[in-house]
Parts: C-alpha cells; sequence; structure tokens
C-alpha cells in the first residue's frame, strides 16, 4: 500500500527504479526502501533486483527520496528508470518522462 | 478522473521498470511508455550526451523543448536502463546562463584584452578572430595557430575540425581534451596491437567468469556497465569480481577480492601476475608461440615535465627513443618478470600475499574467462602506456583474449573519445583511421581523399594538449580556439601552466561553450554553442559502436553548433590568406576560392543535396550551407576506414539502428576482432590474427615498476587522487547546472581516512586546505563518505568550478602517450 504523500501541491510525480541488493540484505533493503514515504514494491526477480515506485509532489521530492534510499550499505546499484509528471492544477501535462 | 490518470502513469512506470528487471509486466504494455496519444511528446533516438557507455535515449520533444528522456528499451547497451545523470539529462540545456551571444571583451566598443565582456554579432566576433588568426599566421606561420577539441566533439564537428586546422591552416596544433583521458589507452593498443580500440565488445559482460577493474571505478562513473556487471555477478553465483585502486570506493561493495595497492605499484602487481603464470606453468604456450613476440621496452623516460625540470634533467631516455624496444625471446622475458616476486610485490604494493595470488589466480586459471576493465587508474599514469602494455601481456599469455568473456577493456570517459577524437583522429600526431602526420604514405591518403595537393598536410606532429598549454604561457602558440571542453578546470597544475597562457597579452583565446564555464571566463572571446540534440551528429562510443542522432529541438536562439562555427569561419580565408605560392600553384583551380569552397562545399563534402532532409526534419547547419553537410562530412570520413579494417556503414543505416560495431563488412558488425570466424579480417587458418602487426603478432613488453613523478615527503606528507563522482560529468558545466544533481553532490570535499583527520586535528565538515608545491585550494572535510581512503592518501573530485583542485595537481605526464598523471601527487592538508 503506497503511503499517501501528497499535500495541497498541483504537481503529482511518479518514478520507477530498479535496485539491485546484496542478495543476502535483500530483507533489509526491501524494509529500507518501504520505510521511504511514498515508495511501493511491485515485483522482486529471483536474482534479488527489487522493481519499485516513488511518489511525490516534486522533483526535489522524488530526488531526496532516492538519495536516502541509495546510501544503503545493502544496495550495489540503484537505477531510475521512468519519471512523469502529471500537472492537476488544469489540464493534464506531462513535463518530465524520464 | 484524476485517479485514474495517476494509476495510469504509474502503470507505465512500473511497465518500464519491470521491463528493465526482466520481470514479468503486469497487464499495460511496455510500449505505452512513449505512448503520444498520452503524452502528446514527439520522440526520437539519441546516444547519451554523458560517459563513453553510449546509452541510448527516447527523447520526447513538446512545443519545441525536450521535456522528457528515458532509457531506451531497444538498446543492446543499456537495455532501457537510466543513470541519475542520464535520468536527469533533458535538463542539461535548460540552465539558466546558457549563453546566446558572441561575447567580447572590449573597452570603449573595440576589443581589448584588459577590456570587459560585452555582447557582439557572430559578424563582428568572427570579423575579430579572422584578423587574430591572419596576424598570428603572418607573423608567425601556421604554428602560431592552435584548437583544442573535444571527445564530446560529433565525428563530424571532429572530421570538419581537423580538416580545418591541418589541410587549411596547415597546423597540426590540434588536440582533444581525450589527451586527459584516453591517450595512454591509444597509446598501449598501438604499441601492442598497431591498431587502436578494444578487441572485444559489451556482451563479454554476459559471457564472463571473471571480472578485474584496474583503477576503474564503474560503479559511479560507468554505473550502466555496472548494473550489467551487478547483474552477471547476481545470477551466475561463480562469478568473482576483483576490484583495484588506491583507495576504497562504491565499486568494492560487489568485490570478492577488493585490493587497495599504493599509488603506483599496479605495475608491479601486473608483472607479478606474469611471474605468477609462468611460475606456475600455465603460459598458453601454443597462442604465445603462434601469435605473439617478446620485446624489452626502453626505461628511465621522464615524467613528460619541461625539460628543464630536474627530473627530466636527471632521466636517462626521456628523448626519442623513450617508446623504443629490442627483441627478446620467452627465456628472456621470464627472467625479467622473475624478479617481481608474491613477497616481493606485496611489500612494495601494501597488498597482503593471499589477495594477490587470488588475483593472480583468475587469469592463470585456463578455465576462468576473465574480462579486464580499467579507465583512468592506468591511463591518467605517468607509466599509462605501460600499464596498458603490462595488463595485455596477462591476457596475451593466457591467450584469454578476443573471445567472450576474455577480454582485455580498456573504457573511455566521453560519448565519443573513441569515435571522434581518436577515430577520426583528432589528436596532434594523427590523421583519420589510426593514420599519422609524420607518415608520407598516411599524408598522401589524406591529400588524396581530400583532393588538395601533395604536401598540404605538414609533417610535424603539433602541439598535445599539455604543450599547448605551456606554448601559449611562452607566446609561441598566439590564436588559441577551445570547443567543447572546459580545460581551465581539467588542465593540471592550472596556476603555473594554464591561466598565465590564456592571459598572456601575445595571445587570443576563443572559446566555444553553452555555458559561461571557467574556461570561457579565462577567453578574450566567447562562442555560444549549441548542444546535443539541438543538433544532428555521430558518437562512437568504447565497444567501437557508431550511433547517430537527427536534430530534435532549436538551439536558442543565438547559439550555434561547433560545427556551424567552425565552417562558418573557414569563409573568412581566401586560400592565399593561408597556403603559399608553391602549394596553391599545385592545384591552380583553388585560386580565389576560401577555405569554405575547398574544404567542405566543392570537396566530397559538399555532394549530398538538401532534398535527402524531409523537410519537417529541423537541421540547421545543412539548411544554412546549402547542402547536407552532416552526412557529406561523414561520408568522406568513412572512405579513410573502408577497406581498412575500421568500416563504417553507409550514413543513412546509423539513423536506421541503435548503432553498429565497427568493422562494419557486409552489412554485418564486429563483435570481437582479431579472432578468425568473428572478425572478417582474420585470415582463414589464423585462429587469431592481430593484423594491426605487419607480422599478425601481438607484442608481449618486458617493462618495469618504475616510481611515481612525485611522492610524499615529511613536508608534503599525503598523497592526492583527483577523479570523479556519480553525479557529476568530468567538469560539471552541464551537471552542477541541474538541480537535482547539484544538490545531491554540491561541493568537492576532501575525503580522507578518521585516522589522517585527527592527526591533523581535524573533524569532518572542518574547512582546510589543500597545498601542493603548485598551489592551494580550499575544502571541507569528509571521513566517513562513499570514498574511504587509507591512511597517508586523499581523494578530492574536481567537478567544483568553485574550488579548482587542478591549482595543486602536477602537470607530469606519460612521456609517451602525453596524459597527464591526476592520480598522483604529493600534498600537506592544514586547518583553516
Amino acid at each position: 500500500m503506497t503511503k499517501n504523500t501528497l499535500n495541497t501541491a498541483s504537481e503529482y510525480h511518479v518514478a520507477s527504479l530498479v535496485a539491485y541488493p546484496i542478495f543476502t540484505q535483500l530483507d533489509d533493503v526491501k524494509a529500507a526502501i518501504v520505510a521511504v514515504d511514498g515508495t511501493e514494491i511491485h515485483a522482486t526477480s529471483e536474482e534479488g533486483k527489487i522493481v519499485f515506485t516513488i511518489e511525490g509532489n516534486s522533483y526535489k521530492d522524488i530526488g531526496k527520496k532516492m538519495d536516502l534510499i541509495r546510501v544503503h550499505k545493502g544496495i550495489i546499484n540503484l537505477s531510475p528508470v521512468y519519471h512523469q509528471v502529471l500537472d492537476e492544477s488544469g489540464d493534464d501535462k506531462v513535463a518530465h518522462n524520464s | 478522473m484524476t485517479i485514474n490518470r495517476r494509476e495510469f502513469i504509474k502503470a507505465n512506470a512500473i511497465a518500464a521498470a519491470a521491463a528493465v528487471a526482466g520481470v514479468s509486466v503486469p497487464a499495460i504494455a511496455s510500449n505505452l511508455i512513449t505512448s503520444s496519444d498520452i503524452t502528446k511528446l514527439k520522440w526520437d533516438k539519441a546516444p547519451c550526451r554523458f560517459c563513453g557507455t553510449g546509452c541510448s535515449v527516447n527523447v520526447g520533444v513538446m512545443d519545441g523543448k525536450v521535456v522528457a528522456t528515458h532509457g531506451d528499451i531497444k538498446s543492446p547497451v543499456n537495455k532501457g536502463l537510466n543513470c541519475v545523470k542520464g535520468y536527469f539529462l533533458s535538463k542539461i540545456m535548460y540552465g539558466k546562463d546558457r549563453l546566446t551571444t558572441p561575447l567580447l571583451r572590449m573597452t570603449n566598443g573595440k576589443y581589448d584584452k584588459a577590456g570587459e565582456f560585452a555582447p557582439v554579432s557572430w559578424d563582428k566576433a568572427f570579423d575579430v578572430m579572422a584578423e587574430k588568426a591572419k596576424d598570428a599566421l603572418k607573423k608567425d606561420g601556421p604554428e602560431a595557430l592552435g584548437m583544442f577539441g573535444s571527445g564530446q566533439w560529433t565525428v563530424q564537428e571532429g572530421y570538419a575540425a581537423v580538416k580545418l586546422m591541418k589541410a587549411g591552416f596547415r597546423t597540426n596544433n590540434i588536440d582533444p581534451n581525450a589527451r586527459h583521458c584516453m591517450a595512454s589507452a591509444v597509446g598501449g593498443f598501438m604499441r601492442t596491437f598497431g591498431i587502436d580500440e578494444p578487441m572485444g565488445c559489451y556482451d563479454d559482460l554476459e559471457a564472463a567468469d571473471a571480472f578485474v577493474l584496474w583503477g576503474s571505478n564503474m560503479a559511479e562513473m560507468h554505473p550502466i556497465l555496472w548494473t550489467r556487471l551487478t547483474d552477471r555477478r547476481l545470477s551466475a553465483p561463480h562469478v568473482k569480481v576483483a576490484v583495484l585502486s588506491t583507495f576504497e570506493h562504491r565499486s568494492f561493495d560487489l568485490a570478492d577480492n577488493g585490493i587497495v595497492f599504493t599509488p603506483q605499484t599496479d605495475l608491479a602487481i601486473l608483472n607479478y601476475i606474469a611471474n605468477y603464470i609462468i611460475q606456475t606453468d600455465r603460459v598458453n604456450t601454443d597462442f604465445v608461440n603462434k601469435h605473439t613476440n617478446f620485446r624489452l621496452g626502453e626505461t628511465d623516460i621522464g615524467y613528460g615535465l619541461r625539460p628543464e625540470h630536474e627530473l627530466e634533467q636527471r632521466a636517462k631516455n626521456n628523448g626519442e627513443t623513450s617508446g623504443s624496444s629490442t627483441p627478446i625471446n620467452f627465456d628472456e622475458y621470464a627472467k625479467f618478470v622473475s624478479t617481481y616476486t608474491l613477497e616481493y610485490t606485496a611489500k612494495l604494493s601494501g597488498v597482503p600475499e593471499h589477495k594477490l595470488k587470488a588475483l593472480a589466480e583468475l587469469y592463470a586459471d585456463p578455465k576462468i574467462k576473465v574480462t579486464s576493465f580499467w579507465t583512468m587508474g592506468f591511463n591518467q599514469h605517468t607509466r599509462g602506456v605501460w600499464a596498458n602494455n603490462l595488463c595485455y601481456n596477462i591476457h596475451l599469455l593466457t591467450g584469454k583474449i578476443s573471445e567472450p568473456g576474455n577480454s582485455p577493456f580498456s573504457l573511455t570517459g566521453q560519448p565519443s573519445a573513441c569515435g571522434t577524437a581518436r577515430e577520426v583522429g583528432t589528436f596532434s600526431h594523427r590523421l583519420p583511421a589510426d593514420m599519422v602526420v609524420k607518415n608520407p604514405k598516411h599524408r598522401a591518403i589524406a591529400e588524396k581523399i581530400w583532393q588538395l595537393p601533395e604536401g598540404t598536410v605538414p609533417p610535424k606532429p603539433g602541439y598535445h594538449a599539455v604543450l599547448q598549454n605551456r606554448m601559449l604561457k611562452d607566446g609561441k602558440l598566439n590564436f588559441y580556439w577551445v570547443q567543447c571542453n572546459n580545460n581551465m578546470q581539467a588542465a593540471a597544475n592550472i596556476n603555473e601552466e594554464a591561466y598565465p597562457g590564456y592571459r598572456n597579452p601575445k595571445n587570443f583565446i576563443v572559446v566555444s561553450d553553452p555555458y559561461p564555464t571557467v574556461t570561457a571566463q579565462a577567453a578574450d572571446l566567447i562562442l555560444p554553442t549549441a548542444m546535443w540534440v539541438e543538433k544532428e551528429g555521430v558518437y562512437g562510443n568504447a565497444e567501437r559502436r557508431t550511433q547517430s542522432w537527427y536534430q530534435m529541438v532549436e538551439a536558442p536562439n543565438g547559439a550555434k553548433s561547433d560545427l556551424w562555427q567552425l565552417v562558418e569561419f573557414s569563409k573568412r580565408f581566401n586560400v592565399e590568406d593561408v597556403w603559399p605560392e608553391e602549394l596553391i600553384a599545385k592545384k591552380p583551380d583553388v585560386r580565389g576560392k576560401t577555405l569554405f569552397d575547398v574544404l567542405y562545399k566543392d570537396s566530397a563534402v559538399g555532394r549530398f543535396s538538401l532534398d535527402e532532409i524531409p523537410e519537417d526534419r529541423l537541421n540547421h547547419e545543412s539548411r544554412d550551407f546549402g547542402f547536407y553537410i552532416q552526412k557529406g562530412l561523414f561520408e568522406e570520413y568513412a572512405t579513410f576506414g573502408r577497406g581498412h579494417a575500421h568500416d563504417l556503414a553507409p550514413y543513412d543505416r546509423y539513423h536506421q539502428e541503435r548503432g553498429l560495431r565497427w568493422p562494419v563488412v557486409n552489412g554485418k558488425e564486429t563483435k570481437w576482432r582479431f579472432k578468425e570466424g568473428s572478425d572478417p579480417y582474420a585470415k582463414p587458418g589464423s585462429g587469431w590474427d592481430f593484423y594491426g602487426k605487419p607480422d599478425g603478432r601481438a607484442v608481449i613488453f618486458a617493462l618495469p615498476y618504475e616510481p611515481a613523478a612525485e611522492s610524499p615527503d615529511e613536508e608534503y606528507d599525503l598523497w592526492l587522487s583527483t577523479g570523479r563522482v556519480l553525479e557529476h560529468w568530468h567538469s560539471g558545466s552541464m551537471t552542477q547546472r541541474v538541480p537535482e544533481l547539484y544538490k545531491s553532490m554540491p561541493d568537492a570535499l576532501v575525503y580522507m581516512h578518521p585516522d589522517d583527520a585527527k592527526k591533523r586535528g581535524m573533524r569532518r565538515g572542518d574547512l582546510v586546505k589543500l597545498i601542493s608545491r603548485r598551489g592551494e585550494v580550499q575544502t571541507r572535510v569528509e571521513t566517513r563518505g562513499r570514498n574511504k581512503p587509507p591512511i597517508g592518501l586523499v581523494f578530492m573530485p574536481w567537478f567544483d568550478a568553485s574550488r579548482l583542485l587542478n591549482k595543486v595537481t602536477l602537470d607530469a605526464t606519460d612521456p609517451l602517450s602525453k596524459q597527464t598523471d591526476y592520480k598522483k601527487c604529493a600534498i600537506k592538508i592544514v586547518k583553516v
């Protein structure tokens, strides 16, 4: 279940990432990911690759959460895959889709 | 409705990441990532603009602006992945301080070297530039002109620049910033194999049983390749990873054998491994007998410093013969390396014996397929060419080469260090396709392809990067054009050897850049430059993959690509301005023509018409010059390599593919060179054919350990190593302008061992000065970060323009490659 982090800001951001943990620390890493607000784990591959999303209300917000996760000792590599922004102030608009 | 929209884009995000991770994708297909009906974006492919990995990204354009990029799932390189720099790629073009007008130093409306920067038109900028170039030519001849280019130039830009300088202005004083990055690798390839660039490819990442990183922090510098390596390690438990460095960094997280060695002793470790292979009787004798020669190299070759420096005075063989060698046999070679015993090497390098032995065993065991990766640890080394040679030695002794997984692999730092700097030959001694200016046959080939008279290209190698700065300071290089790099931040010893030359009243310095970098601010004229997908181009990555892209957006009004600048500038010179009468007399039809006519429009470069460019495709340069210039430059350039083991495909094909690895023969790319069956140039029946050498044999070199140019002593008691970090690319001129990257790593800190800090009464966060014999820089102490130096060594990255670390470094180079050693000098650190 995604923790609701969205406030009154008009932007909705979603980013998806793949984390490559040290296999023996898989559970630790998963716990560290979901401990960050707005994250959700969707799948874990046999090799331990974790597919997760981060939701937030600004680039800064998403970037900050990424940094929180990246510093975990059990993560060998963290690859951002996709980022999209929904401007909910009026027309739907994609500002960045990385 | 909004909830649905959120769910929809979130599903897209999940689908993309799941596809990358290779886990089952939910109902929404991954192709929705680029679904234009929802995003209203126009998508096209382009190689990433940062490192030498050569990831392909999909670029989304809306309302004339790049608003989106994501990893290209169809790319064999990155398979949909991004690194954090690539993730924010689109934002590099939209920094607030983007330059949009030429800026000239002026007083009272006239050029004045001591004046302040003021906006001028392009016409006025080129008028002043042409006047200064012609003055320098008249006064001191072509050698007074020079250019410093880039491994970030497109292939076409590099090629246009080489032609303008070497044939137009008839000076070889053109060098790329790849001199700081890849010159030792080039020297290593040419010396061992007689042909440049890796024999293997990234497919080795999925085939190797062991990886050895020699002076390469792939986790931060080549994150996508690191992801593939990580993937291999995690999915195949037998795979081993050894990481060697002079300090512990992020790549050690994955290491089965992490080795921290005393700077410069990598040379001894490499020789120890060769000795171990011989002593344990694991030489692949059949391979060695058929495919190699042994040679003893010249030693005591100096440190590439100014000739009056005491180290150069003392060196015995730092002249023309420094690269020479004599033939020896296997027994003599075995005797040579026999001094590198386990005990001796462990003592010299500070590495425990069991770690050295485990490392050597990876190479010696015939059942283990080994890929060695290296970057600046080997290349930025006063014996960089040697380090490259010594690594090839161990792959050649065991025959572990040119096969999937068996691969000595030199990685590159820039997106087109291979494609542009090396293959096009933008070095001061080179021509396209590995040819060199001092070889009369090579000059003749170039002159023939360029349709120019015999004797156009001068035979003497020009000033290389480090020498260019010295010659500017000495007033011998007077007109200097810098494109696509930030050398006032990147060059070593800038206080003593760079800045004085830029501000020397005899000199006129032009810097082309999208942003007001440190280098631009030290210039006399700044030209605003278009970047990346604001122009059409080609890059070549570290695995010989050539990739192209189209212009996708207009550059900001006033900014022009490096290609446009070079070619437009050539219109300002008549042949009579630059060539002597006797040369013109050999080809009288060039009389009265401009360099633009002779080098571009009327040559093979001008033969493709604008009709080949669809009306709805942007192409500023071609429409301005009246012909499809990017295609013309590429096709003329490609004639150098076709049929000579550097074959490129037709230009248009690259726009259909996610790149192709040269040589491309009969439409097929080559994955592993020199191996029969995989490389069409390897002779039938040969097994392996190192055809870069006349006898088809690669060379195993006997070369010793020699000490660094400068080591810590009582006063300057610490080693300083410089380098990069994940978030920033090189000097940070682009990535420092992306708020997310700046915030993540805002300032360059000095990483030091907690005991070293304690000993000096320092704590984490303290403001300190790093002082060398050449200069000083202020920063803060980090004792807990991602980099963990051993006692006696500190690491500080150089991306931070507010803390110019290269005021401290030493401009010692490898005497063979002329590449600077940024990894070793002596400093002291004091509290401010």
